[in-house]
């Protein structure tokens, strides 16, 4: 039988370790006033004042999960078949949002590659069908993935699922508005 | 201009908004569209369970805002589809709790208990009917309570509480819901923390933007769509997507086919109503009070109900939780009126005290010209103030919605059944890929996604050690208003360091906030 869970020792002590970094360390060197301000014999509240504030709620925040809370019943148990199905998904998620970011300039390239033209996908970002690759590619990409981390097998079927949630979205967020810019269009 | 004037300007601004299309030769207002809309969706998403409220207000915000603009005009159509999601996912959720015993919003939990039951027996209808009855009456009741309290309120904090005394009541506000969310003071703290350190993390008065690290992009500080979406919706599809993991195709219970009346007559109102009233009396209380959600007053409605069942027993010999009509009343009309309630803060004191308050506050904030707080209420006679007839059309959306709810409302409801069909698993990846999409057509930067997806992991990491994350997203929120507070009170009483104890109200509430939270802690103590 497992001993009991040592959720709130863990989680008490290392907001207070944040908490004390952040008021000895983070927050005297990335602020460039103090708590209180003298400005032309006027006193204000510095710019350390609130993140100093916020820090005390983590410090208080950690002290009574240590001492008050240490023995609380019903501590949550982390079960390991959750994190890794949560690393998986995360992964999903990160290789369909770099495939959303680069497939449109990487597609730009290879027609150029191709044709020997001289395309500028900055140029296109708002033009059909080019606007669409990297959404279309990357979403399609992330959602299938996702689902099959769930289902735990490769499948058409989560694939047809995720293109046709994809199409949905681009009719949602692009076909009605001019002024809607579909990721990574907006920033590339 | 008297109190009389401005309710009747607030119903104008409704009735007499910009027209989408004329009916009949008359012109129908955006605005009664916009809650129509809002009203119906709400109920399919309540149905559908993965989905709630928030996740559905969340993925409309950018598109309505890219609709309407960022005029003052926008406000009411806007918020009124908002509304009408809010009070369409009450109802909504108990559709797959008595159908399928899976409950589509968490508050809707208690009405699996005797819902299902009542469905396996061949009473899925006049169960459906007694949820929509009890929800739609509390619900009312809840926004009735709203509109009386919510002035009376915010004119007593305009008239007694200084600057010293508001900033105390955020504080009081902050270690209140820090307190009361979740099971855990100690951890309810620590999302508060995280809240306020992400807030001020590339913002400050002076010209070094503080906590960037020297870099430009925590220079700009983090936008509030992303932060409160990412720990908010990514961070609960993560968790539930999860939990669920590996999928089985599996069932949840079926249920009987329908049989005999389903029908719900005067006389099973007449003893319906004792239920229903207590309930909307719990719900109201509780929702009232910033952070306590509804499913604590569905529970508590529940447990009340209950005790009054066991009392005065029953004709049929059935008791609470082997399928009786009194226990889907008892919960369904606590839950709904928490939702009225709910705004009572928000409106009367810009404190937002649930999820679904937090996308008002978003959608306010993003269009302008209307700030939730003490001083929407003025009551200005020489010149109109045009966010106090903001709010009274906001009340009469909420009355709308209601009127809609008891006519059009049991009908819909009936008929989202399907919704359970959807694979939870298949819809929650989809709301991911929405959210993200929703963020980035507000603020145009990748960066921003990934800002989100961390954001979406913090959330994820929060609810796996059972921290709930609504403390982080309120204290994000509150957090400039609290600062902006503090440096003018402290300006005002002539730079005193103490200001939040040296007048008397402001100690009180100091105290109250600490008080709390002690109290809060040692009573879960267990016992040696």
């Amino acid at each position: 039988m497992p001993g009991p869970s040592r959720n709130h020792l863990i989680i008490g002590l290392g907001a207070l370790a944040f908490a004390i970094l952040m008021l000895l360390v983070w927050i005297p060197l990335d602020t460039d006033t103090g708590l209180i301000e003298k400005v032309r014999r006027q006193v204000t509240i510095g710019d350390a004042a609130a993140p100093s504030l916020a820090a005390l709620f983590l410090l208080a925040g950690g002290a009574l999960l240590v001492t008050v809370e240490l023995r609380a019943p019903h501590q949550m148990r982390i079960r390991r078949g959750t994190v890794i199905a949560a690393g998986a998904l995360f992964a999903a998620a990160v290789i369909g949002l770099l495939l959303m970011r680069y497939s449109g300039p990487a597609a730009v390239w290879l027609t150029n590659t191709i044709t020997g033209g001289g395309l500028d996908y900055r140029l296109l970002r708002d033009t059909a069908p080019w606007k669409y690759t990297g959404f279309l590619l990357g979403g399609t990409a992330m959602v299938g993935a996702m689902i099959m981390v769930m289902e735990r097998r490769v499948s058409l079927r989560a694939l047809a699922v995720a293109l046709l949630a994809v199409l949905a979205m681009i009719a949602i967020y692009d076909l009605p508005f001019d002024d809607l810019l579909l990721p990574p269009n907006g920033d590339v | 201009m008297g109190t009389l004037d401005y309710i009747w300007l607030g119903i104008l601004a409704v009735f007499q908004g910009p027209e989408l299309f004329t009916l009949f030769g008359l012109p129908v207002p955006v605005t009664l569209v916009m809650i129509l809309g809002g009203f119906l969706t709400g109920i399919a998403v309540g149905a559908t369970p993965g989905l709630a409220g928030p996740i559905a207000m969340a993925i409309a915000l950018p598109i309505l805002i890219s609709v309407f603009g960022y005029t003052p005009d926008a406000l009411l159509p806007v918020m009124g589809f908002l509304i009408g999601i809010m009070k369409g996912a009450t109802i909504g959720g108990a559709v797959p709790a008595i159908l399928f015993n899976t409950p589509g919003t968490p508050d809707a939990f208690m009405t699996t208990l005797d819902g299902h039951p009542m469905a396996r027996r061949g009473q899925a209808g006049k169960a459906l009917r007694v949820a929509h009855f009890s929800s739609a009456a509390g619900d009312t009741f809840s926004d009735i309570v709203l509109i009386l309290c919510a002035p009376f309120l915010a004119i007593l904090v305009e008239r007694y509480l200084d600057l010293p005394e508001k900033t105390a009541l955020l504080i009081l506000s902050l270690s209140f819901i820090a307190a009361v969310i979740g099971a855990s003071p100690g951890k309810g703290l620590i999302s508060m923390g995280l809240g306020l350190l992400a807030v001020y993390v590339g913002s400050g008065e002076d010209f070094y933007p503080r906590l960037s690290l020297g870099t430009s992009t925590l220079s700009q500080g983090f936008p509030i769509a992303t932060s409160v979406l990412g720990v908010l919706i990514i961070g609960a599809v993560f968790h539930e997507l999860a939990g669920l993991w590996p999928v089985a195709p599996h069932r949840s219970g079926a249920t009987g086919r329908d049989s005999g009346d389903q029908r719900l007559h005067a006389a099973d109102i007449r003893r319906l109503l004792p239920y229903i009233s207590r309930s909307a009396v719990i719900g109201t209380v509780i929702g009232a009070l910033p952070g306590v959600g509804s499913t604590l007053a569905a529970t508590l409605g529940y447990t009340v109900g209950k005790a009054r069942h066991a009392r005065r027993g029953s004709s049929d010999g059935l008791k609470f939780g082997e399928g009786v009509p009194e226990g889907i009343a008892a919960t369904e009309a606590a839950n709904s009126s928490v939702s009225g309630a709910n705004l009572i803060p928000v409106l009367s004191l810009g404190i937002p005290g649930n999820a679904a308050a937090v996308f008002l506050i978003l959608a306010a904030d993003s269009i302008g010209g209307f700030n939730p707080g003490p001083s929407v209420f003025r009551f200005t006679a020489d010149v109109v103030n045009p966010e106090l007839v903001v709010a009274f059309g906001l009340f009469t959306a909420m009355m709308i919605a209601n009127a809609l709810n008891w006519t059009i409302g049991g009908l819909f409801m009936r008929a989202m059944g399907i919704m359970t069909r959807i694979p939870k698993h298949m819809l929650l990846p989809i709301v991911l890929l929405l959210t993200l999409t929703a963020i980035y057509v507000q603020e145009a930067d990748m960066a921003m996604i990934w800002f989100a997806l961390g954001f979406g992991v913090l959330g994820f990491g929060m609810r796996l050690v059972g921290m709930s994350p609504l403390p982080f997203v309120i204290a994000f929120i509150l957090g400039d208003k609290l600062e902006n507070s503090a440096r003018q009170a402290f300006a005002a009483t002539g730079g005193d360091p103490w200001f939040l104890f040296t007048h008397p109200i402001a100690a009180l509430f100091m105290a109250g906030a600490a008080g709390i939270l002690i109290f809060t802690a040692v009573r879960r103590k267990p016992a040696a």
